[in-house]
């Protein structure tokens, strides 16, 4: 069994085609969230002539404290005219006590806006009106003293735990792309075995005092590390190099992908045995792989799709399995006690799959 | 030493293999010849333990391998009829590999690849990849793989097939010196019988899944001793004068070849001046006429009607 997994690396070495789904995750990565993750969305801002200079410059001063928008000074005409071009979704325009919002399309993140701003306005209005009653300047500072330290605090938390809107938007981008590439990666290193056995050199293996078992055994193990090792590597260079935040639960998260991956291993053996030549192997890897990740919601959430049957469908998937408990464990901390159902799902759907597959490999 | 008996394999309800018994002794060289389609490869299957054969069953010293085919496995070495190596790696790398499936390691798998190479003639460019290597060179790497565990029993099927004729006679000559010199039993499968003829002592001619004949060189040609083959170049094709002759009473068998015709008939027969007659009443032109006795490819032909080679 030795022998044949040192092999494989040995042809790993020699042509090491496998290195192209490990980048190819890293640039879809970083593409659809590493990029986005510390970018602000860009308001265009002006003002009206009734302003003045401090003024404005105070309220630009005070909607910048926001975590989520950057609002930048531009001319009227250039902001209207960027907004109507689709180059950016909002502009405002800011009066001396009011405010004009300018939306192209519907864009979610307006009401997030439209909040903020409006809170902003109605905070320093209200304190203007405040410091005109009390005549004193002092108000505006015992004020901000006062909620440096304040006796009463809301902090909103979701049920789910401390887990961030973003935090969730990246990490679904990162294990769906990381989970979905990793199929090609197993399923094309078990085309070895195919090749192997059009090519001769099973056959070989076979008359040697080799057994059988071993030399599945060593094919098996050989494309569960390159595939295991392979979500790994690009899981340690998100949260090393982009900073993703993967929780603390690396155990869990181990014995997750080990499922998952020994699944794929043995969705590759169900496929060898239903195909007959390496050429359809190749063909229908790119099929099913992107028929499993696209049900099984690694390109999206699968909480988006609302129509029942092909939720139904999702349950079938080992990926939404493996989704479903990174994200637990990765998200809201849970343990393996606490994700017993998916991972159980996964090694059920493994062990089916490698049962019938070497079964109909070797009826031949 | 070893022996198959009434050895059979069906696929898809059309028999491949048909009832083979044969035998080999220690240290001799024993041919399989037969067409493509004949069967061998199948009969070198089962005999080798990667086939069940549906019925029959073959044994090492009187024990049965298909009951139990780690003995077999051990003590045979099998060259395919494919070229079945690691295209991607080099020579030195595939014979590591086929020396510790083996159960070879270090000193003695280095050792024995060193022995290989040398025999096969390719120790300078160990380290290059396979796929650059010719049809040739791929072809002895592939008989090199086949003889790290110095096996007991050689069986090679069809090891010359579409390679330059140095390496065919690199072969050949190893093949040869392996039986000769260091008594290795050898099953030598092959449908060209100038081969076999060369190599081996004893032969087996298949066809259809059956053997139609056996037994040493000399006696298989001595079914035909009683005939000689005559061939004939005519100017040009000629098909009426080649009819004609296969209508003579006195002609065993009249086929077509490239330069014209060629004859076989009972020894002795005076045949040839009848031939000279039809030619001169087709006026057809007799460039050349060789009288020869029989080959094997004769034999073959004599036994099945059809030339080994299409
Ligand atoms: N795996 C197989 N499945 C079906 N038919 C086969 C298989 N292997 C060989 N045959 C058939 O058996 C016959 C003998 O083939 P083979 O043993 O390869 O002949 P040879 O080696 O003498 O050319 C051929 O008609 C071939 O088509
Ligand atoms: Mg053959």
């Amino acid at each position: 069994m030795k022998s044949v997994f040192l092999l494989q690396w040995r042809r790993l070495y020699r042509a090491p085609v496998m290195l192209v789904f490990l980048v190819l995750t890293i640039v879809f990565v970083s593409l659809l969230a590493g990029a986005n993750s510390e970018n602000k969305l860009t308001v265009y801002t002006f003002f009206d002539s009734a302003l003045t200079d401090e003024g404005s410059d105070a309220w630009l001063e005070k909607l910048n404290e926001a975590e989520l928008f950057e609002f930048r000074e531009a001319q009227e005409e250039e902001a209207r005219q960027a907004v109507f071009a689709g180059e950016i979704n909002f502009a405002v325009q800011l009066m001396n006590d009011d405010y004009r919002l300018l939306v192209a399309a519907d864009d979610p993140n307006r009401f997030l806006l439209e909040n903020y701003v409006n809170q902003v306005f109605a905070e320093e209005l209200r304190l203007r009106e405040a410091e005109q009653q009390s005549s004193g300047g002092e108000i505006r500072t015992s004020v901000e003293k006062y909620m440096a330290d304040p006796p009463l605090q809301a902090v909103t938390t979701s049920l789910e735990g401390e887990g961030s809107f973003k935090q969730e938007g990246q990490l679904q981008v990162l294990f769906g792309m990381s989970l979905f590439f990793s199929i090609y990666t197993v399923l094309f290193s078990l085309m070895n075995i195919a090749e192997e056995k059009r090519g001769g050199t099973w056959d070989r293996m076979i008359i040697s005092p080799l057994r059988k078992w071993q030399v599945y055994l060593g094919h098996m193990t050989f494309c569960f590390i390159v595939g295991f090792a392979q979500i790994v590597l690009i899981f340690l260079f998100f949260h090393y190099v982009f900073g993703f935040d993967l929780g603390e639960r690396y155990g869990t998260m181990a014995v997750i992908l080990g499922c998952y991956t020994f699944a794929v291993v043995a969705l590759g053996l169900l496929l060898m045995g239903l195909v007959k030549t390496p050429q359809q192997l190749q063909a229908v890897i790119p099929i099913v792989a992107s028929a499993i990740a696209m049900l099984g919601g690694a390109f999206w959430p699968i909480e988006v799709v609302t129509n029942e049957i092909m939720l139904a469908v999702s349950k079938g998937m080992p990926i939404f399995y493996g989704i479903d408990a990174l994200k637990g464990a990765a998200l809201y901390d849970r343990g393996l006690s606490e994700l017993l159902h998916p991972i159980s799902m996964m090694m059920l759907f493994g062990v089916a799959c490698m049962g019938i597959g070497i079964n109909l490999m070797e009826r031949r | 030493m070893l022996e198959t008996e009434a050895l059979r394999k069906v696929f898809n309800g059309k028999a491949a293999v048909d009832g083979i018994n044969l035998y080999m002794e220690k240290g001799e060289s024993v041919g399989l010849l037969g067409p493509n389609g004949a069967g061998k490869s199948t009969t070198i299957s089962m005999i080798s333990s990667l086939v069940r054969p549906t019925s029959g069953d073959v044994m090492l010293h009187g024990k049965s391998t298909v009951k139990d085919p780690s003995q077999i496995r051990r003590v045979l070495g099998v060259v395919p009829q494919e070229i079945a190596l690691y295209q991607e790696l080099t020579a030195y790398e595939n014979l590591i590999f086929f020396g510790r499936i083996y159960g070879l390691r270090g000193k003695v798998l280095e050792k024995k690849i060193a022995e290989v190479l040398e025999l096969v003639g390719l120790a300078d460019r160990q380290k290059e990849v396979v796929k650059t290597y010719s049809g040739g060179m791929q072809r002895r790497i592939n008989m090199a793989a086949a003889m790290l565990h110095e096996p007991e029993i050689l069986i090679m099927d069809e090891p010359t097939v579409g390679i330059d004729p140095q390496s065919r006679s690199h072969i050949l000559e190893t093949v040869r010196r392996l039986n000769q010199e260091k008594g290795l039993t050898v099953l030598y499968t092959s449908h060209y019988m100038e081969e076999v003829e060369r190599l081996c002592d004893r032969v087996y001619i298949m066809d259809h899944g059956r053997i139609i004949a056996s037994g040493a060189k000399d006696e298989l040609k001595r079914i035909l001793s009683g005939e000689e083959t005559i061939w004939i170049d005519l100017d040009r094709p000629y098909p009426k004068l080649l009819s004609s002759l296969q209508m003579n009473e006195e002609i065993i068998q009249a086929t077509e070849t490239e330069k014209g015709v060629k004859l076989i008939v009972p020894k002795g027969a005076r045949i040839l001046a009848s031939v000279f007659q039809e030619a001169e009443h087709h006026q057809v032109q007799i460039v050349n006429v060789n009288v020869q006795t029989p080959t094997l490819e004769d034999v073959f032909l004599h036994l099945t009607g059809r030339k080994l080679r299409d």
